[in-house]
């Protein structure tokens, strides 16, 4: 929105900001990249028990036009790591990435030639979750700490 | 038919030994008529499974040679299994190719000759399987640092 | 094209000639919902049929097999974990007994049937997320999220035995982390009557189904002596009529002591690999019943203290302190604790996806010298081309879902 990079700061902005942000974080539709095992977690808690849809990721995009927020899920090799980057060029803005599991934090278990050791190191990460795999109510903990970071964004920094 | 014995009779200047382990006895061979042995022991001995290719790195540990590429053979009609290596030397690390016999041991090959190096004449289309074509070096070899050598800090940065 | 096309045309003219078509070439790719992890295939088409398809993989290759190198076998453990994720137990059970078996240790009578009993239901979660995944993949989604009820009330079970859900670690090299706890007997048997009523109800909706049906009858049907000749086993074998399973033909930890059924069926396609799939499930219920009804009592260890760390009694009182001490001390440091004799074995277990081996190169240190695993996943997956050249595009979907690929155990 080239709009926002126009109009100065106020009142008048503050108001559309709440409102698109409120929008937005109730709203995100994740693009789930999911690897390995940490993927399976991230099924489970898409589905009945750990609802995700309840925070508005009900859509699940696997197209990355359609999504807003990534979450890696798993590990990294070196292979994926070309595909993980484009994937993420992909994805217009506003976008966030969730970084779940210790593999895609940094490498997990997996300090050797093979593994990336943290995708952070190439692209930026917004949350990362502790644990391997983590449990879904970390991932639910990962997807509330996005929802209080897009609320406190203002519409310049989307620009 | 008992394998090792059929192989010793059969092939007797090729081989280079037997050993055991837990009950599991194998026969060492030379690697010049792998693919004669191995035909032997589909046609006639009945192993028509080819139940795993794998090769081992003996770097400095006193063996005849570096490498020993091994086929575990299952029976599916009588479920008898046995084992056959056969020794690479490290200054020429080529093979003959199973993949006529087997259909399931291309892959296995390909990926032998991406982790260890060790090439396969005869294969349809030996390139690497796990790691990227352009990637240089065989890791699992013994000398290979366990880090690897930079590569997976060799990409591109994100720029907003 | 031998003459200009004319613009005017009959319908038979145009249905007879040539249209001029050519062939496409489709990445379906690392990235995409309907692959089971990264997997790449690069397809080449005909209007919807296949004319060729090359796999690729690699795309989770994390370098197992070098970093069990510079583990412990115990170490080892926690990295088994990551390879068949929808059956951690199964892997862990495997490797244990690869080792086990070149120490030339047998288990514990109640440690083995602990360990059939958890391998049991880790392959009821594996079959029942494949079937629910085949089931996704060609449009009943609601088949997916029962199934995944079925896999939360497995991850309660598995949590409660072992601290957690997914990565559990559990087997040691003779015995287990821990004892059982006391409400597993009543907690496996409320989740037994659960189950059975889900797969009786993922019967009902596919079994009649025309849909389902039509997807998957027919589709890929593999002949024996090709299954046998690409290294196929497992539910992909069997579904083929050989009647090969590792826990009858080799069996293990007390397998000898269970009825149950070897299923095979007919005709190898992906029909008969998921009706293969259901009646294995139940199978496996039946044998867990028995398990439960005939668990041994006594010790879950070995009782070898170089292997087997003592109890924590052993040596903090007073009584018998030292002795505890040292063995203690023993296990963990450089060159002592589990140290098998020189040599290798090739030892395999049933896992839920085929025959699972661990190729094990001991050169009489703490370490593994070389640690090979076999993969079931990637002999599946090297009989793909082969399974859908010439069939149509939709296929491939249906083919994919039906042979149950893991990424992580087809790289390592």
């Amino acid at each position: 929105m080239g709009l926002e990079s126009m109009l100065p700061d106020g009142v008048l902005t503050s108001r559309i900001e709440a409102l698109v942000n409120w929008g937005r974080k109730n709203s995100l539709w994740p693009m789930p990249f999911g690897t390995a095992c940490c993927a399976i977690e991230l099924m489970g808690t898409l589905s009945s028990r750990y609802d995700l849809a309840r925070f508005g990721a009900e859509v699940i995009r696997f197209s990355p036009r359609q999504a807003d927020l990534m979450i890696v899920s798993g590990r990294i090799a070196l292979k994926m790591m070309p595909v993980l980057l484009k994937i993420w060029e992909q994805m217009p803005e506003p976008k966030w990435c969730i970084s779940m599991g210790a593999c895609a934090s940094c490498g997990g278990i997996f300090d050797n030639y093979a593994m990336i050791q943290g995708i952070d190191r190439f692209i930026p990460v917004d949350v990362y979750i502790p644990g391997c795999p983590p449990r879904p109510e970390s991932v639910i903990d990962a997807v509330m700490e996005i929802q209080k970071k897009v609320e406190r964004e203002s519409l310049k920094q989307r620009a | 038919m008992d394998p090792i014995e059929a192989v010793k009779t059969t092939f007797a200047d090729q081989v280079l030994g037997t050993g055991a382990h837990a009950g599991q006895p194998w026969v060492d061979v030379k690697r010049d008529r792998i693919a004669d042995i191995l035909k032997m022991l589909r046609d006639d001995g009945g192993y028509d499974m080819l139940t795993d290719l794998t090769a081992v790195d003996y770097l400095n540990q006193g063996m005849a040679e570096r490498f020993a590429v091994v086929y575990n053979l299952y029976s599916v009609k009588d479920n008898v299994r046995t084992r056959v290596k056969a020794w690479v030397p490290e200054s020429d690390p080529t093979i003959d190719s199973a993949s006529s016999l087997y259909r399931s041991a291309p892959w296995a090959e390909r990926e032998v000759w991406d982790l260890m190096g060790i090439t396969f004449k005869g294969h349809p289309g030996l390139k690497r399987l796990m790691l990227p074509e352009n990637y240089e070096g065989h890791p699992l070899r013994k000398d290979y640092p366990l880090t690897g050598r930079g590569e997976r800090m060799n990409f591109p940065r994100y720029i907003p | 094209m031998t003459e200009p096309r004319k613009t005017v045309m009959t319908v038979e003219e145009e249905l007879e000639g040539d249209l001029g078509t050519k062939r496409m070439i489709v990445n379906f790719g690392p990235q995409h919902p309907a692959t089971h992890g990264t997997l790449r295939n690069i397809i080449e088409l005909d209007g919807e049929r296949v004319i060729k398809l090359e796999p690729e993989i690699g795309y989770l290759h994390s370098g197992f097999e070098k970093i069990s190198e510079y583990r412990t076998y115990n170490q080892t453990v926690t990295v088994t974990d990551r390879m068949n994720y929808l059956s951690p137990l199964c892997n862990n059970v495997g490797f244990s007994l690869a080792v086990e078996e070149m120490m030339g240790i047998k288990a514990t009578p109640r440690c083995a049937a602990i360990r059939v009993a958890l391998c049991e239901l880790s392959r009821i979660a594996d079959h029942i997320l494949s079937v629910g995944l085949q089931a996704m993949d060609l449009g009943a989604f609601t088949v997916m999220l029962w199934t995944f009820i079925e896999r939360e009330q497995l991850y309660d079970i598995f949590e409660n035995v072992t601290g957690a859900r997914l990565t559990t670690s559990y087997t040691r090299v003779g015995g287990l982390l821990r004892d059982v706890p006391p409400d597993f007997e009543e907690m496996v048997r409320k989740f037994m009557v659960k189950c059975s009523k889900t797969i009786d109800e993922i019967e009902g909706v596919l079994n009649g189904n025309r849909i389902f049906i039509d997807r998957t009858v027919g589709v890929s049907p593999v002949p024996r002596d090709v299954a046998i000749s690409f290294g196929l086993t497992g539910p992909l074998l069997r579904a083929c009529g050989v009647p090969y399973d590792v826990r009858k033909a080799r069996p293990y930890s007390g397998y000898e002591n269970y009825q149950f059924e070897l299923i095979t069926e007919e005709k190898g396609d992906a029909w008969s690999r998921y009706r293969l799939r259901v009646r294995e499930m139940r199978e496996s219920l039946k044998i867990i019943d028995q398990v439960l009804k005939a668990m041994p009592g006594g010790p879950i260890y070995v009782d070898d203290p170089r292997i087997v760390i003592p109890p924590k009694t052993a040596m903090n009182t007073p009584g018998g302190g030292m002795e505890g001490l040292i063995y203690h001390f023993k296990n963990y440091m450089m060159g002592h604790g589990v140290c098998p004799p020189k040599g290798e074995v090739y030892s395999c277990t049933e896992a839920p996806n085929g025959e699972l081996g661990f190729y094990l190169v001991s050169d009489g240190t703490q370490r593994p010298y070389r640690w090979r695993v076999r993969p079931p996943s990637l002999y599946s997956y090297q009989a793909f081309p082969y399974m859908t050249e010439g069939g149509l595009l939709s296929d491939v979907v249906a083919v994919m879902s039906s042979l149950n690929i893991i990424a992580g155990e087809l790289d390592r």
